[in-house]
């Protein structure tokens, strides 16, 4: 198990990663754009401590809704938070068994839920050693064994691109007795563990005002993705006045229901939960209340209750999806368009572009770069000028994991700008004119039999191509491998794993951004896709509680590790687990469409233009459950 | 020798100042002292304890309530329709539960030395004095003393602080609507901050212990929150009830 001092190096090099992105290039200005786009300015503010010190030891104190403490809370208990349609329905489908599942079983705590853990709290303050300005306050919680740094020294909060972790990203400044801290960068964690979600799109600013022994937290959450207004809350804790000598609540996966695969997530299909009523009939409340939205918070609920017979025909019109419309993502594309490629550290000599369509991942070394993927081909100039801010050297090889636009649509050119020196002076150079003049692109046989039935240019096409599961290189001092993925988006999709560095790079198989972009016609499939996902999963380590350790530079969307990429998971099982359903039930795909089976993803990853669809996603999912495709190759 | 007597003097000024002291000449009034504007329409905001505030819970769930065996034996025979008969159906509306029910508050200084609390839901009025503990002795609503707790500042920069009430004298009432009671030797202490959020929105947080050796064995801490409205929008007066 980590230290608190290890996992300070953890925030460490996260927050390496941040400050590496907002410094880069015109980054620098975007990143303040995005720090005040927030509606929070804290310009002008020097740190200097005008409020009260709440260093110290804390403790939650058990007053306040005291039964709804860690893991806790009943099911279908909802009474008092603002959820909207897609939030309800989320936690209505949420299965309690779902935490036995290895990536759920140590997942972290986000704030503010961070104060409703029943450990010790610590709080201590950096300051600079030679000025004595604060820095940041540190803040540590038992249970999860979580760090969160709160700068006070007015740096801007990272680009959108950049990592989410549990504790987020917190700037804060003093305010009297009050201490506000405003976050962002968080996980998809919890408003409370019964299945309740917090997005990974939430903001929160919270309030820590203290008199004397006690502080009292006030937050106040924006989730756009699952919340119908903000979430304001108070909380209390109490100064232990005795150091408590318990810090730690170690936390390792296991198996703990043997022989469930990777591909089963539990869920109830909406108005089939068993136990929806449990609570309510409990404790003598009407379902109305028990599920929440904004009129559960105020006393106008107290007028809507009276009528038994309106209540309880609203609550079960509550208990599924309504009739629309439906909803688009609220999740914007965190991928810069301001002309311009921004560099992200990933990890070791693994880097991240963002700005060209598709993200693209660069491995640099002793040798030539290899990069993966080669953007949409707007701006390669800039990718290559990128390129060479990171290695003096030529680009040696270019990886395609598929063959979308958005990821080879710079082949050409950064080929061009690339040497392959293996192959200069070898056998090759005899039978190809070609050979050692640019960078080798390698791809799966299925890359450059789609390339070339595009009739894109020759020169963007893979030189370097594969049949079978598994193509292997050693390259600037690590083994990277390149997996062939039969019949997930397409059927020539790859990912590639840098091993020393331990960075996946997915392609379009995991696209953060909008529901998987399943291809049937070009050899897609729901359950080869899900596949995909549970193989890199099948690899993923984390550092802590589902946090760091393998990264991933997923296809489009922000750098991330394998949470998001199980969350990714969870919803595609779920969603096909409905559409399954009601193939059984022999729903057509009008009525599988009109039951609106993605209502509870829809804010987080729905389109309703565009080139992919919500609908077509649908259809997509329906038609491969209906004719699965036939295995194009193995793994 | 310098520097021991520097330090004493500053640790001196501190100590004066913290005891709310003889710094710069004290404003005349409490309502020109106000650290922060209270007035107008505030809105309860029941996201805590939800299940014990925005609907009846449960006779004889007290959780979270460190009742002693007094105060369990009486909220053990809770009679809400004995309460009706006897017309005491403002027992979960005195002071020490009345910032913890759902409704709206509407604030105003009655006088430069008294702040009006109303509340809609209950008709309940409350006076915070802070020249000195008057009326109410014996009601509802207690007496109410209350006062600017300023904490200090940088030189120069604005005081900031809290404002204060502790109250007293209260008639016997429920701290929840199911009966958990407190007894009219209850102690009621409150802070009332204001906090302001970046999109607007303002929020009064209210921190409160109700300490009553009668019938807690330990204080009843809580806090809850309104959030502040542009105008009486919404208010709606509800008289007493025993139950939701």
């Amino acid at each position: 198990m980590e230290s608190p001092a290890m996992r300070d190096q953890v925030v460490s090099a996260m927050n390496k990663r941040w400050k590496y992105a907002a410094g880069a290039g015109t980054t620098l200005a975007l990143a303040s754009v995005f720090a005040f786009a927030q509606g929070l300015d804290f310009s002008g503010h020097t740190g200097l401590p005008a409020g009260v010190d709440i260093s110290g030891s804390w403790y939650p104190q058990p007053f306040q809704d005291s039964g709804l403490i860690t893991a806790s809370g009943a099911l279908a208990e909802y009474g008092g938070i603002p959820l909207n349609e897609a939030g309800r329905l989320y936690a209505l489908a949420w299965n309690p068994s779902r935490i036995q599942g290895r990536q759920h079983q140590c997942m972290g705590y986000v704030p503010p839920y961070t104060y409703n853990q029943p450990g010790n709290l610590r709080f201590w303050e950096e300051r600079d050693p030679y000025t004595q300005r604060l820095i940041a306050i540190k803040h540590y919680w038992q249970i999860a064994e979580g760090t969160r740094t709160i700068w006070m020294d007015d740096r801007p909060h990272p680009p959108e691109y950049a990592q989410h972790t549990w504790a987020g990203f917190s700037t804060g400044r003093y305010e009297g007795n009050e201490l506000t801290v405003y976050t962002t960068h968080l996980k998809r964690g919890w408003i409370r563990a019964n299945g309740i979600p917090q997005s990974d799109e939430a903001t929160v600013v919270e309030h820590f005002i203290r008199h004397g022994d006690r502080i009292t937290y006030l937050s106040v959450v924006s989730d756009p993705v699952y919340l119908a207004e903000p979430f304001s809350r108070t909380y209390t804790l109490g100064r232990s006045i005795k150091e408590p000598d318990a810090w730690q609540y170690a936390c390792d996966d296991g198996e703990q229901i043997l022989g469930r695969t990777e591909d089963e997530v539990e869920s109830y299909f909406w108005g089939r939960h068993p136990f929806v009523r449990e609570f309510a009939d409990k404790n003598k409340i009407p379902l109305l209340g028990t599920l929440g939205g904004p009129v559960t918070m105020y006393a106008e609920l107290l007028d809507k209750t009276h009528d038994d017979q309106a209540a309880e025909a609203a609550a079960l019109a509550e208990l599924k999806p309504s009739a629309g419309p439906l909803q688009a993502s609220r999740a914007p594309d965190p991928t810069p368009h301001d002309g311009d490629i921004h560099v992200l550290p990933v990890q070791g000599s693994v880097f991240m572009l963002a700005g060209d369509g598709g993200n693209i991942a660069v491995q640099v070394g002793d040798q030539g770069p290899m990069i993966v993927n080669s953007g949409a081909g707007a701006i390669p100039d800039k990718i290559v000028a990128a390129i060479k801010k990171l290695s003096d050297k030529p680009i040696q090889f270019i990886v395609n994991t598929g063959f979308q636009p958005d990821f080879t649509g710079g082949n050409v050119k950064l080929r061009a700008a690339g040497f392959d020196p293996s192959v200069q002076g070898s056998f090759f150079s005899g039978q190809f004119v070609d050979a050692g003049k640019g960078a080798t692109i390698i791809g799966h046989q299925n890359v450059e039999n789609h390339l070339m039935a595009l009739k894109t240019p020759s020169d963007g096409w893979p030189s370097d191509t594969f049949l079978q599961a598994r193509r292997r290189k050693f390259h600037n001092g690590e083994a990277v491998e390149i997996f062939h993925m039969p019949n997930a988006v397409t059927d020539a999709d790859s990912i590639v794993h840098f091993r020393r560095d331990d960075v996946f790079v997915t392609g379009d198989i995991f696209n953060l951004v909008t529901y998987p972009h399943i291809d049937l016609k070009n050899g897609g499939g729901v359950q080869g896709e899900l596949d995909a996902l549970n193989f890199i999963l099948d690899r993923t380590v984390y550092k802590h509680d589902e946090e760091d350790g393998t990264m991933i530079v997923p296809g489009h969307g922000r750098l991330c590790d394998e949470w998001e990429l199980a969350e990714y998971r969870d919803m595609l099982v779920i969603i096909r687990d409905r559409i399954q359903d009601l193939i059984r039930s022999g729903a057509s795909l009008d009525q599988v469409q009109a039951a609106r089976v993605t209502a509870d993803y829809d804010t987080r990853y729905g389109e309703l233009t565009g080139s992919w669809t919500t609908p077509m996603f649908v259809e997509a999912v329906y038609s491969s459950l209906k004719n699965p495709p036939k295995q194009t190759g193995t793994k | 020798m310098i520097r021991r007597l520097s330090a004493a003097a500053l640790l001196a000024a501190l100590t004066v100042y913290a005891q709310g002291g003889r710094g710069p000449a004290p404003p005349r009034t409490a309502k020109a002292a106000a650290l922060y504007d209270l007035t107008g329409y505030w809105v309860a905001v029941v996201t805590e304890d939800w299940r014990y505030r925005m609907v009846t819970p449960l006779k004889g769930d007290f959780g979270g309530v460190a009742l002693n065996p007094a105060g369990r034996k009486i909220a053990e025979v809770w009679d809400p329709a004995k309460d009706e008969q006897s017309g005491e159906q403002c027992r979960s509306y005195g002071a020490a539960a009345l910032m913890n029910n759902p409704g709206r508050l509407h604030i105003t200084w009655q006088d430069d030395e008294t702040l009006k609390i109303e509340a809609d839901n209950g008709e309940q009025t409350r006076l915070l004095h802070f020249a000195s503990a008057q009326s109410g002795a014996g009601e509802w609503q207690g007496s109410s003393r209350a006062m600017w707790e300023i904490v200090p500042a940088g030189r120069g920069e604005k005081p900031v602080g809290s404002l204060k009430v502790v109250t007293t004298q209260m008639r016997p009432g429920y701290l929840r609507k199911n009966g958990v009671p407190y007894s009219a030797n209850a102690v009621l202490t409150e802070y009332l901050d204001r906090v302001n959020e970046p999109d607007g929105n303002a929020y009064l947080v209210v921190t409160s212990t109700v300490e009553d050796r009668d019938y807690l064995a330990q204080p009843f801490q809580s806090a809850s929150h309104f959030r502040k409205q542009p105008d009486g929008a919404g208010w709606k007066v509800r008289p007493c009830v025993t139950r939701w």
